[in-house]
């Protein structure tokens, strides 16, 4: 089908309050029956965990030599999901990219929302999740202090700064907005943006302020996209096992975060648009742009996964070879061939602009790459485990229900809160889309680049 | 003050509330508050010109609150290194270059959190009276440059405003402002 490009009429400022303030008009049934369906899965999940906690991990397929398995998959890729959040929201801020303006707010909220889901997993993962806390450094009678030396230890830092920084960048840029908010609304939801708001008026001397710490919080989320993603990797390549031990582990881990939550943002906001009634808002402008993102780190996936196999090859270690080739060839090779396809192949359409303008195809291939990424993680950390130094050791594993329960639940949890803000608090930034309206205009208008003969 | 009155002017651009402030300043009036729905580059440039103000002080807080965390984590990790030192076949009881990811997440998240402590305090917030002048306009659409003067001089900064292209001046009672001071 061709684009459909909607031809709306200009916003001025006041309809940019007008769209994004309709959104916060309580939700009918059919959000609240959303809303309970996420909570559903949820709930799932709650009760699966707390069966595990009780009966330990002898329901699930955990065992020797795979005891690293979907959890930390899950782990991986919600942490992954999160970054291009922060690189929409903190880096293209920097660049002082225009297109950002009506989808960073969405992005910044999935960053959130991710890294909060994302950091329950090693909880999940643990036997005794009541001594979580020993990662922490904290003065105790025995005078133990945990390992700073270990990648675990860089990322309990990494993440809980990540989500800290995250939390105070989209809560800094909400100020504003909540507080425009609150001149129009009643009751429960006038007392609520009063106090989130912290009674912000707009002065110039609040603005001032505003913009240098937002510049500089933007600039310290910046450097931790390129890290946080890092030292993830870096849980597995600090290690020996065949598969994991490499020096790509980190930009290579840092391209798929950005390639995998660009697409989750197209997978969210294709829909959001349409329901929020906010196509004039978030407009196949900004879409065709975030999908040559996708399309970017598509490409430099591809080249990763290719270096990554000319590097085992190059070096003709056995048991890496042996690895890699159970990894191409193997009983669950038809995972790593899925994971090909749906991260190099299917995003190619989107060389094609018509692909890029058409919501249908965008969709479809978001949903593609969001698979795609999820399995790359299972390739990479269960592929490696199953097939480790020791061949007398190998077993490959699958997930049982609990597992998979757990993931399904994942995004009910994600989806709920992003879910809940949506309707809450404003998922589009009014104050940067009216300090970049000519754009906007612009974007609404259809004058892009390659458009502008039609 | 007996007998002081706000000038409430609304301005329907930028550039025309930053006129209103120059115009004010060559008139040696200060004692004025701009609203706006964006960090409106013209104006705040024009009102840290007339008031002889620099860059936002948050800037020395995050480097303050930078270095802290830096320093927090050298003595973390190299002190608790130290304390109950165990020997690994003789490699370097504190190893910094596997520090060096603490020191920086914390020095992220010092300077972070101290930033925006420091905007809060900057930028009087909380502030839950209600503010002389402020419309609710001036988020949404509408420039605000809000004149503190005695009545006496009242007639003459109406000119002043409407001649730098306010759309309306009114004339407002001061409310009394509770909490940080007025710049």
């Amino acid at each position: 089908m061709a684009a459909a490009i909607e031809t709306r009429i200009e916003p001025d400022l006041v309809d940019i309050d007008r769209h994004v303030q309709q959104t916060l008009a309580p939700g009918g049934l059919k959000y609240w029956l959303w809303v309970l369906f996420c909570a559903f899965w949820t709930a799932v999940g709650g009760a699966f965990w707390t069966n595990q906690i009780y009966n330990s991990f002898e329901p699930t397929g955990y065992g020797q030599p795979t005891m690293w398995a979907v959890y930390i998959t899950d782990f991986v890729f919600w942490v992954g999901i999160a970054h291009s959040g922060t690189l929409i929201s903190a880096v293209l801020f920097l660049f002082r990219v225009r297109w950002r303006t009506a989808i960073f707010r969405l992005a910044e909220t999935m960053t959130v929302f991710a890294v909060a889901t994302a950091g329950l997993f090693p909880l999940v993962h643990l036997g005794r999740v009541w001594f979580f806390y020993w990662l922490v450094p904290y003065p105790n009678e025995r005078y133990l202090q945990p390992d700073f030396r270990s990648a675990l230890d860089w990322d309990l830092f990494a993440i809980s700064t990540y989500l800290t920084t995250s939390v105070m960048f989209l809560f800094v840029g909400l100020i504003p907005d909540i507080a425009n908010a609150r001149e129009k609304a009643v009751g429960f939801r006038r007392t609520l943006y009063s106090i989130l708001s912290f009674g912000w008026r707009g002065s110039d001397r609040q603005w001032r302020n505003f913009s240098m710490v937002y510049l500089l919080l933007a600039g310290f989320a910046t450097p931790l996209v390129l890290s946080v993603h890092s030292v993830v990797s870096w849980d597995f390549a600090t290690t020996q096992l065949p598969g994991w031990h490499s020096t790509i582990f980190a930009p290579y881990f840092v391209a798929g975060a950005i390639f995998s939550g660009c697409a989750l943002v197209l997978t969210l906001a294709i829909p959001m648009r349409r329901m929020l009634k906010m196509e004039s808002l978030i407009t196949i402008w900004h879409l065709d742009n975030l999908s040559k993102m996708v399309l970017l780190t598509s490409v430099v996936m591809t080249y990763s996964y290719a270096t990554e196999s000319f590097m085992v090859w190059y070096a003709q270690d056995p048991i890496e070879l042996a690895t890699f080739h159970e990894r191409y060839f193997g009983p669950q090779a038809y995972l790593f061939w899925m994971m090909i396809f749906c991260n190099c192949v299917a995003p190619l359409p989107l060389f094609l602009p018509r692909v890029r303008t058409n919501t249908i195809w965008l969709f479809i291939i978001s949903i593609f790459v969001n698979i795609g990424m999820w399995l790359e993680r299972f390739v990479i950390f269960v592929g490696s485990l199953s097939t480790n130094a020791d061949p007398s050791q190998w077993k490959f594993y699958t997930p049982h229900l609990v597992e998979v329960a757990m993931t399904i639940a994942s995004f009910g949890w994600f989806l709920m809160n992003f879910s809940l803000f949506a309707k809450f608090l404003p998922i589009v930034s009014m104050t940067e889309l009216k300090e970049g309206i000519g754009y906007l205009k612009q974007a609404v208008r259809g004058v892009y680049p390659y458009r502008k003969a039609a | 003050m007996s007998g002081e009155i706000a000038l409430v002017s609304t301005f329907a651009s930028e550039e025309g509330c930053a006129r209103g402030i120059e115009e004010l300043h060559e008139a040696r009036v200060h004692d004025f508050k701009a609203f706006m729905p964006f960090p409106a580059e013209h104006v705040l440039e024009a009102s840290q010109h007339a008031r002889g103000q620099g860059r936002s002080r948050v800037r020395l807080a995050v480097l303050i609150g930078g270095f802290t965390g830096f320093f927090t984590a050298i003595i973390m990790t190299v002190g608790t290194s130290l304390e109950w030192g165990i020997n690994v076949g003789g490699r370097p009881i504190a190893s910094i270059p596997a520090y060096i990811v603490i020191m920086f997440e914390l020095m992220i998240l010092f300077g972070g959190v101290s930033g925006v402590i420091t905007f809060f305090i900057l930028s009087g917030l909380p502030a839950f009276d209600p503010e002389t002048g402020y419309r609710s306009r001036f988020g949404v659409d509408k420039f605000g440059l809000v004149v503190r003067c005695g009545e006496a001089e009242a007639e003459k900064l109406e000119s002043i405003l409407v001649g730098a292209g306010a759309e309306a001046v009114e004339r407002e009672a001061v409310v009394v402002e509770h909490g940080a001071a007025h710049h």
